[in-house]
């Protein structure tokens, strides 16, 4: 990833806690300012406690994590206050009001924008006067959402904002979210989440996590444009002995048909394939929810260290 | 007024939705040439998605001679473009119809039941 200036970086970043569980291990990332970046993993792949270290929450046992250039464990507020968080636990201040909180918060907050904050508790529907503990999961997701975007940071970390939201609040999340890149001072916002079709809609770069590590990173569109699920189908039931389609990443066989997820690296790729007289060759595209499948499901097997792209 | 409809499942990249979909009305001349598109941060919002799709679909419309950017004014459908060649609607066409001829085999529909079905949806597109 080139383009202009690192937001977030992370050097053979590590976490293993006490137990002996390598929750994050040698993970690398790099990801320039301004960009909408997505992260996916399957539960206990280590994304909450990569964000947690990233935010500074939580100690590396290796490596380093920085955001806008600076290892957030030991470094000041004004360098804390650029950044907004929304984590998956949210549960301090319950006696306090979303009122009370942004008129606390805006201290810690130089560019904290007020209006904006009751503007955002309108639109997502917030009484703003009733206290956090009394608002129902969701809502207390928004009023998080709320305070993380009010404080008009420069980069935003939501650990699976989307957790808990009706489908019109989660809309109103990619709205805002929109609005925010699309906005005058560019952010960079990392999000974690299992709905990979909002992911589908905002990120540009996706990057899956599996046990500890980032197993593949792209472009978005890079993805979903190299791979496609191609079917041949045999026109007898025995299909060659070594039959293998040209780049497979995972194979599928019932009866006369092959099912591959392959990645494509050039346009010729299926062409000896087409001309084969003996089968059909059909190639669909594949959205994200299903790459993913193919790549943690049940049937999935082995290892996909090669799926970087 | 253009209306645009994105899927994010369907594995298609968001951008190439859009600019498939915009090269669709500048086709049919639903989109004349002159028209001004809308504003990326409009679209982006109005679609629910990252603007830089949009740029992105812009841009490559643009490439490919059918939107004309001016600059402080925004996009417009170009005056030349419009339009498909015989070769691009040919291969438009041809990934529909694929999808179509796998779907009628998995049903064991025959080609000359196939072919009246499309003609018959013809005729009917063609009254309306």
């Amino acid at each position: 990833m080139i383009e202009n200036s690192t937001a977030i970086e992370a050097n053979n970043l590590s976490k293993t806690f006490s137990g002996g569980l390598a929750a994050v291990s040698g993970l690398d990332l790099s990801i320039p300012a301004g960009v909408v970046y997505g992260l996916v993993g399957r539960n206990g792949a280590g994304k909450t406690t990569l964000i947690r270290m990233l935010m500074g929450l939580l100690r590396p046992t290796g490596g380093t994590g920085r955001i806008l250039g600076r290892d957030l464990w030991d470094s000041d507020p004004s360098q804390r206050q650029r950044i907004g968080y929304v984590s998956q636990m949210h549960k301090a201040h319950e006696w306090m009001t979303i009122s009370e909180l942004c008129r606390y918060l805006w201290h810690f907050y130089e560019k904290w924008d007020q209006p904006y904050a009751r503007s955002l508790a309108k639109r997502f529907d917030l009484p703003w006067d009733r206290q956090i503990g009394l608002l129902s999961g969701g809502q207390q997701r928004k009023a998080a959402i709320l305070l993380a975007f009010a404080a008009r940071p420069e980069v935003l970390m939501l650990d699976e904002p989307a957790a808990g939201l009706d489908p019109i609040a989660r809309r109103e999340l990619i709205d805002e979210t929109v609005d925010v890149i699309a906005g005058v001072s560019p952010c960079t916002v990392f999000f974690s989440t299992h709905i990979l079709s909002d992911l589908e809609r905002v990120a540009e770069y996706v990057g899956i996590m599996d046990r500890g590590r980032i197993v593949t990173e792209a472009k978005l569109d890079d993805l979903q444009n190299r791979t496609k699920r191609v079917q041949v189908v045999f026109n007898s039931d025995a299909i060659p002995d070594g039959f293998e389609i040209p780049g497979a990443i995972r194979t599928k066989v019932e009866g006369p048909v092959v099912t591959s997820v392959v990645r494509m690296v050039s346009e010729t790729q299926l062409d000896e394939l087409h001309k084969r007289p003996d089968l059909r060759v059909n190639v669909f595209p594949l959205g994200l929810e299903e790459i993913f499948i193919d790549l943690f499901g049940p049937e999935a097997r082995g290892e996909f260290g090669d799926m970087r792209l | 007024m253009l209306h645009l409809q994105i899927n994010p499942n369907s594995g298609v990249p968001v951008y190439r939705q859009v600019m498939d979909q915009i090269r669709y009305y500048v086709a049919s001349g639903l989109l004349t040439p002159g028209a001004q598109l809308p504003s990326i941060r409009s679209l982006a919002t109005s679609l629910a998605v990252n603007p830089t799709t949009i740029v992105k679909a812009y841009s490559e419309l643009r490439h490919g001679g059918i939107v004309e950017i001016k600059q402080g004014k925004g996009a417009f459908v170009a005056e030349s473009g419009g339009a498909l060649s015989e070769s691009q609607l040919r291969s438009a066409l041809k990934q529909l119809a694929r999808q179509l001829a796998v779907e009628a085999a998995q049903m064991g529909a025959s080609a000359e039941l196939v072919m009246k079905v499309v003609q018959e949806e013809l005729q009917k597109v063609r009254h309306d």
